[in-house]
């Protein structure tokens, strides 16, 4: 009797001196871009966050993108902090399936917002029929190009593969590379891939292409090479891409002497750094191919997610409902120049690209997050592999189709 | 019994309290170590769920406790009377016992791991319950590694890379030969030859990397002086046109590996060199000035009298050498990271590439290429062995 009555006082003396910390709620959020824009949006987005919950003590890390992508995994099988930015698509497969993430598909159904606004990207944060995370931002991919150069040479915007072509010829013609590329960490091939991709089989095809339904040397994989090998034929990228990482690529395409660039949103900043202003860059759609085929985008989405290991899981469902409000949508990809994956949220109408970008993906009939994002990154790896020693040299596609079948049957 | 065998015993006698105490702290420290290092178990006991959250200070305490326990642990054993028994056999094994249970937990039991992993499908991951998400496939890897067209890639790379450093031996010879001699200013001279070893491996990469780039590098320059012309482009910029474009050294798979390879040499070569200079420097010249008067001269005096006497110093840079070939992996990864596509991977950068290189997360299959390569190293550190040993056995 004496003995459980120490024991219960003790337990209440444990309580008062821990009770603090148990009810005083805390938020633990790691995110992953130092760049100044991105981390300026995001400490504005926990600024705000703080401001209308007084309640809670919201410790906010920051640190390095590439970096990033090794130390997660460590953080989410030990020290998980409550909210973490990671990718959509396959590449939160290997976690989701591990089930390192915390499945939130009812926070997308009871709250209206995220129930009403976020259709065109829910499919991507969806896996097994739940949703994973919450986007906060995305951009587009497309055609960049050298609008003065265009003008001088008489040139229009092409809406089909052969207006894109009788453009190439008349650039070369005029001594200019018609396209520029950097495929040093190979991602740039894949954008080009997956284009050609898109516009040839249509969305279905990406998606079972990267899901390894489809096998690489099937014919409508060889069709969208065959469109490659005349791209490279009759368009020509810059000679010396294997040795140029994509900023190193826009040197050629400031300078005048390469006319186009496919590319996302992000790379804007670093056109007007290298001297181009306004006028003379412009944006494209990538052309049509196969008449009929409904257009599909690129738009890479950044998402926030919830450790499984979280130990606020109510705080954090907080925080990703914030994140996903048009106001906060709006403020946040303004300040970074990207696109708000809420429909509702407004956009930066002053910015000529993300009024393009908008327009491009809010009429996409599908959107893909990336051929290294939807394929598994043992399959990203060798694809891209493959991608640029296709481009080195076309000759190769037969043994470069047969290798990536092998892989993919080894890593599905 | 002498009587200073006879003070030892008396020094070392402890008493069973002695022993009993230490035992007791060991058994206490032992205990705390346990809650220490499960957390979940202190947080169901005692619900102190945010207690060790800080991890750095519970770091410093576990090492403390630990030192604590090995202390009295030590103590234990010094009192019982086998240790008193056998104590020239057993101290030595006391000393060595933190060096190699260290040893066995960084070094030998991580290769039993990996080639245990080879055996399996595994991602890296381990589930929230702390579970291993990996699948036995027993001799799967290998099999696919059979097929593997870029681990054939690698292995040639690496049999390359062995072949061609041993190109830094006879040039470090040569430049130290060359450098051999008693004119003003020498040791300068010596020095700047020596400088490349300096400077780390990263930036002697990056050096190269600009030498080779096609578009501004100093070989394209040189190349641009003889093939290329400045013109103005459309917009009115200059523009470099070239009758034969410059070559891509680092984006040609034909050509990436010797690329890579040279740049490695720059600095292995002076190391070659340094060890030779310092081989040079105990020639006896006595034998030099017999070979003179018996008429060797020029080539015959350096192989049959010079070269003898270096033979240690060529051991040590044939040695260094395999080692620095197979340590390329710093080069690669700062100059192509394996690319073009693939071609200029080694075998160790393959399977860095393969395991944890971005994200790619095949564990199974890193661990698969891993094996071989330990392996073939195994092969010639056994061949090394047995050299040390034989050399032994004939100079004692």
């Amino acid at each position: 009797m004496n003995l459980r009555l120490t024991k219960l006082a003790l337990a209440a003396a444990m309580g008062s001196l821990f009770s603090g910390s148990v009810l005083a709620s805390d938020l633990v959020i790691t995110f992953d871009d130092l760049n100044p824009d991105k981390k300026a949006a995001y400490e504005a987005a926990v600024e705000a966050f703080k401001a209308a919950n007084p309640d809670i003590n919201v410790t906010a890390n920051n640190g390095d993108r590439e970096a990033h992508k090794d130390t997660i995994r460590n953080a989410l099988q030990n020290d998980a902090p409550d909210v973490i930015t990671w990718y959509p698509g396959n590449r939160m497969g290997p976690f989701v399936d591990a089930g390192l993430f915390t499945d939130i598909s009812d926070l997308w159904a009871s709250d209206p917002n995220l129930a009403e606004n976020f259709n065109a990207i829910k499919p991507t944060m969806s896996r097994d029929g739940k949703q994973w995370g919450v986007p906060y931002s995305f951009y587009q991919w497309g055609v960049y190009y050298r609008a003065d150069i265009y003008d001088k040479l008489g040139l229009a915007e092409p809406k089909t593969w052969d207006e894109l072509l009788s453009n190439c010829d008349a650039l070369k013609e005029a001594g200019v590379t018609p396209f520029t590329i950097g495929t040093q960490y190979l991602w740039t091939a894949a954008g080009v891939f997956d284009y050609l991709n898109l516009r040839t089989n249509g969305y279905e095809v990406h998606n079972d292409l990267t899901a390894g339904k489809i096998k690489y040397t099937d014919p409508r994989i060889r069709d969208t090479f065959a469109k490659w090998e005349e791209m490279l034929d009759r368009c020509s990228f810059v000679s010396t891409h294997a040795t140029m990482d994509w900023q190193a690529a826009i040197a050629p395409f400031a300078n005048g002497d390469a006319a186009m660039y496919v590319m996302g949103n992000f790379s804007v900043g670093q056109y007007k750094d290298a001297g181009l202003t306004d006028d003379q860059i412009d944006f494209f759609q990538f052309p049509e191919i196969t008449a009929g085929v409904p257009r599909a985008e690129e738009a890479p989405a950044d998402a926030f997610f919830i450790p499984a290991n979280a130990k606020n899981v109510e705080n954090a469902k907080k925080f990703l409902a914030f994140v996903a409000t048009p106001e906060v949508q709006g403020e946040w990809n303004k300040t970074i120049g990207q696109l708000p994956p809420n429909s509702a949220a407004e956009i930066n109408t002053d910015d000529k690209f993300i009024v393009e970008g908008f327009e491009t993906l809010s009429t996409a009939s599908g959107l893909a997050q990336f051929y290294d994002r939807d394929a598994p990154a043992a399959m990203a790896k060798a694809g891209m592999e493959g991608f640029q020693k296709f481009m080195l040299d076309p000759s190769t596609l037969d043994e470069v189709l047969e290798n990536l079948d092998r892989v993919q049957a080894e890593v599905y | 019994m002498t009587a200073s065998a006879a003070d030892l015993t008396g020094k070392f006698d402890t008493s069973s309290k002695q022993v009993g105490v230490a035992a007791a702290i060991l058994a206490v420290c032992t205990l705390i170590l346990v809650f220490v290092i499960d957390t979940s178990l202190v947080q169901e006991v005692l619900g102190l769920a945010r207690a060790f959250d800080a991890r750095v200070p519970t770091f410093f305490i576990r090492v403390a406790i630990l030192i604590v326990a090995l202390g009295a642990a030590l103590y234990l054993v010094t009192g019982l009377s086998y240790y008193k028994r056998n104590k020239l056999a057993v101290t030595p094994w006391l000393f060595l016992a933190i060096g190699l249970g260290l040893f066995m937990l960084y070094v030998i039991v991580p290769i039993f791991q990996s080639i245990s992993y080879s055996f399996t499908k595994w991602d890296g991951l381990y589930d929230i319950n702390g579970d291993w998400t990996g699948e036995w496939v027993g001799l799967h890897n290998y099999k696919l590694l059979m097929s593997d067209p870029n681990f054939y890639t690698s292995l040639k790379n690496n049999i390359l890379w062995l072949l061609l450093y041993m190109l830094a031996v006879p040039i470090g010879l040569f430049i130290a030969l060359f450098l051999n001699q008693t004119v003003r200013g020498i040791r300068i001279y010596k020095s700047l030859f020596f400088f490349p070893f300096v400077i780390s491996q990263v930036v002697v990469g990056l050096i190269f990397v600009w030498a080779y780039n096609p578009q501004f590098g100093l070989l394209s320059e040189f190349w641009s002086w003889f093939f290329c012309d400045n013109k103005v482009n459309i917009v009115g910029n200059l523009t470099r046109v070239c009758s034969v474009e410059p070559p891509s050294i680092l984006g040609n798979e034909h050509t990436a590996t010797y690329g890579i390879i040279a740049a490695g040499l720059w600095p292995q070569i002076a190391y070659c060199m340094i060890l030779y200079l310092t081989g040079l420097n105990n020639v006896s010249p006595d034998q030099v000035e017999a070979g003179q008067l018996d008429g060797a001269r020029g080539w015959k005096m350096l192989w049959h009298v010079v070269l003898p006497q270096l033979k240690p110093a060529t051991f040590i840079a044939v040695v260094v050498t395999v080692i620095g070939a197979l340590r390329s992996f710093d080069m690669i990864a700062t100059m192509t990271q394996g690319g073009p596509f693939g071609s200029t991977n080694v075998l160790a950068y393959y399977m860095y590439d393969q395991a944890v290189g971005e994200g790619v997360g095949r564990y199974g299959y890193g661990s698969a290429i891993a094996t071989v390569l330990f392996l073939i190293m195994l092969l010639y550190i056994s061949y090394f062995l047995y050299r040390m040993y034989q050399d032994e056995k004939e100079g004692h």
